[in-house]
């Protein structure tokens, strides 16, 4: 098991009637909401945290992409993994990921994945992601392309990364007379390839087919993670392989604290803010964006997501965050991640208002009193 | 009023295949519907075809035609119903557009003016003015659909017009209608800046009809519209939203009877 902090770098100044008053946390929530100086301490501590996380010994670290959201202040995550790429050591850092039509061309996510490579020493993993539905109405790219857009990218990146330059691509979305990015990836034939979904059975064919790696969008209720899991090893049975349990990552929220008790009563206003303020309209499936058929898959697979949580025993029943003492956090994880069958914990420590010394104390007891058990017992299980 | 017996099959046009359902007898009238995607035989329709023979033909990606693939814009949209019209024989025909179908309708009078011999254009999209900007269309939430589409939120035609929960059969016929209006109408948003520099092209005759409270798409486009054609007058209908020929539907067919025949 690979274990990795995940970081969204919230907003966590919003109104308390926020939810009240605003439809949305996505796209439409005025930037005046926005407070220029306090961004900068935030960021700064947010970087900090991910920096502890290379110090405490975890595997890797995690950011992503989202344009015009108090649920993440990273519209460029290449910026934040460039900065981590200097100021940790050890940990891969994945960036899960670039939203590749939103890049023109995309060759551009080539060369700069090629330097966060370069720079870490071969430590990037690479995420490419279609991007999320909120993305579409915040760049005003048409979601009908999405998909085509996406594969098209990815292509013509793996080739960038692979084939000698300069060489043409005359695609439907792009066309380029020179392709020949300087520099290329250390890591060869190029860095690990992570790729998002929620379900949708086009995109588990598609990684299972290519033999990339398929991260379950969180925040949907366990059996849903469970059923793409099987779903996406089946996958893979039909082109010809057994999934590893690498190729799965589970991205949850988790708060560790010296009871369950004591977890609970830190943590629960912070996760309250999250679902009710941060997700508020985080699930958006604008039109085309997924097949119709899929679409109503979702829709359906919505009836169970973490924002209809209203209390900590609808939160345990979906394990929709894993909340508590190290025995029961530990207890708990071993048993999710044997029954999911996933090689990468991707854990979201930071979440919503979460103060920074909660953050770290959370980290420091995840990385001592949980971490190496798990490992350990999940070792034995081939995980 | 008499229900009258109508026929939906099929007609391969340039490798799409497009569904058409014709009713009625008389005279020819071609109905391109909305981004709602009315291609079911509604009230409205049945009252139309006691005057016409009516046809409704479904867009590339809607209801169960095919081809949205090689669709890339409202042009390939257009010049996929000159292809149509010329398959079918329909030459100086009139025609009724309903919001996307009127500016589709608009599209293909710029490339091939005798196909139409007269338009009836219910609230078209099509043209932007920074002073009256469009609504947001794309929204999942029925109901703030309901509300943005409708004078009366709790019209007893809304059933016929929008699935009324996740859980409607006709969901995913209508998702895949969002999908196709977003084709065309994404990005720029449900116009094309070009098109103003064709009106005047448009010599056939014009009638359009807005509803005064119509809030996707503001009134104040039904004068402007009529001033830039070279033979359009423009009508408006009190307490009536976006969605016309379903809010009036007495009115609205008193009106296509006057003009098409």
């Amino acid at each position: 098991m690979q274990f990795f902090a995940f970081h969204l770098m919230p907003w966590d100044r919003l109104p308390d009637d926020f939810e009240q008053r605003y439809e949305t946390a996505w796209t439409w929530i005025p930037n005046s909401l926005y407070e220029p100086g306090h961004g900068g301490t935030l960021y700064n501590r947010y970087l900090d945290e991910l920096v502890l996380a290379d110090r405490l010994g975890f595997d890797g670290v995690c950011v992503n992409e989202h344009h015009q959201s108090a649920y993440g202040l990273m519209p460029s995550p290449n910026l934040m993994a460039a900065i981590l790429a200097r100021q940790t050591q050890n940990v891969k850092i994945a960036v899960v990921g670039n939203a590749l039509p939103l890049y023109n061309p995309p060759t551009r996510v080539a060369e700069e994945y090629a330097m966060i490579d370069t720079i870490s020493g071969g430590r990037l993993i690479a995420g490419l992601v279609v991007g999320g539905g909120p993305e579409y109405y915040s760049f005003t790219m048409n979601p009908t392309w999405a998909r085509s857009m996406f594969r098209e990218a990815l292509d013509l990146i793996l080739r960038a990364w692979t084939e000698p330059g300069p060489f043409e691509h005359y695609g439907e979305h792009w066309k380029l007379k020179y392709v020949n990015p300087w520099p290329r990836p250390i890591q060869q034939p190029h860095p690990p390839v992570w790729i998002p979904g929620a379900g949708s059975k086009e995109t588990i064919e598609f990684v299972a087919q290519r033999r990339f790696a398929y991260m379950g969008i969180p925040y949907f209720h366990i059996d849903f993670f469970k059923k793409n899991f099987d779903a996406f090893r089946e996958a893979c049975e039909r082109n010809g392989y057994t999934a590893s349990p690498s190729q799965l990552g589970w991205l949850v929220p988790i708060y560790v604290a010296e009871t369950d008790e004591q977890a609970w009563a830190e943590y629960e206003p912070h996760l309250w803010y999250f679902t009710r303020k941060l997700l508020k309209g985080l699930v958006v499936l604008p039109p085309g964006y997924t097949s119709a058929r899929s679409a109503a898959t979702i829709h359906r697979a919505l009836g169970k997501f973490l924002s209809s949580a209203q209390t900590r025993q609808d939160i345990e029943e979906g394990a929709y965050a894993i909340v508590g003492s190290p025995q029961t956090v530990r207890d708990r994880l071993t048993e999710l991640a044997k029954w999911l069958g996933v090689g990468n914990l991707l854990g979201l420590f930071q979440l919503a208002t979460l103060p920074a010394d909660l953050t770290r104390k959370n980290m420091t007891l995840f990385a001592r009193e949980v971490m190496p058990q798990v490992r350990a017992s999940l070792a034995e299980s081939g995980l | 009023m008499q229900e009258i017996p109508r026929q939906t099959e099929f007609v391969e046009v340039r490798g799409r295949k497009v569904q058409w359902t014709r009713g009625g007898s008389g005279p020819d009238l071609i109905y391109l519907h909305s981004a709602g995607g009315e291609t079911e035989w509604t009230s409205f329709h049945n009252r139309l075809a006691q005057h016409f023979t009516l046809h409704i033909p479904a867009h590339p990606g809607f209801a169960l035609s095919t081809g949205l693939e090689t669709i890339r814009d409202i042009q390939d949209m257009a010049w996929h119903y000159v292809d149509l019209f010329e398959q079918m024989g329909w030459c100086e025909v009139p025609v009724v557009g309903f919001s996307l179908g009127g500016w589709i309708a608009l599209e293909m009078a710029i490339l091939r003016p005798h196909l139409i011999a007269r338009a009836l254009l219910v609230a078209p999209a099509g043209v932007r003015v920074p002073e009256w900007p469009y609504a947001e269309l794309f929204i999942d939430n029925l109901d703030a659909l309901r509300r943005l589409l409708f004078y009366d939120p709790e019209h007893p035609a809304i059933p016929q017009a929008l699935p009324t929960s996740l859980d409607d059969p006709r969901m995913l016929n209508w998702l895949r209608a969002r999908e196709a209006t977003a084709r065309v109408g994404w990005n720029p948003y449900l116009h094309n800046p070009k098109l103003p520099d064709h009106l005047d092209r448009i010599r056939c005759p014009i009638r359009i009809l807005w509803g005064r409270e119509d809030r996707l798409i503001p009134p104040a486009y039904a004068q402007w519209l009529a001033e830039r054609l070279p033979a359009a007058e423009a009508v408006q209908f009190e307490s009536c939203g976006h969605m016309l020929p379903f809010e009036q539907e007495e009115a609205f067919c008193q009106q296509v009877t006057q003009f098409c025949r």
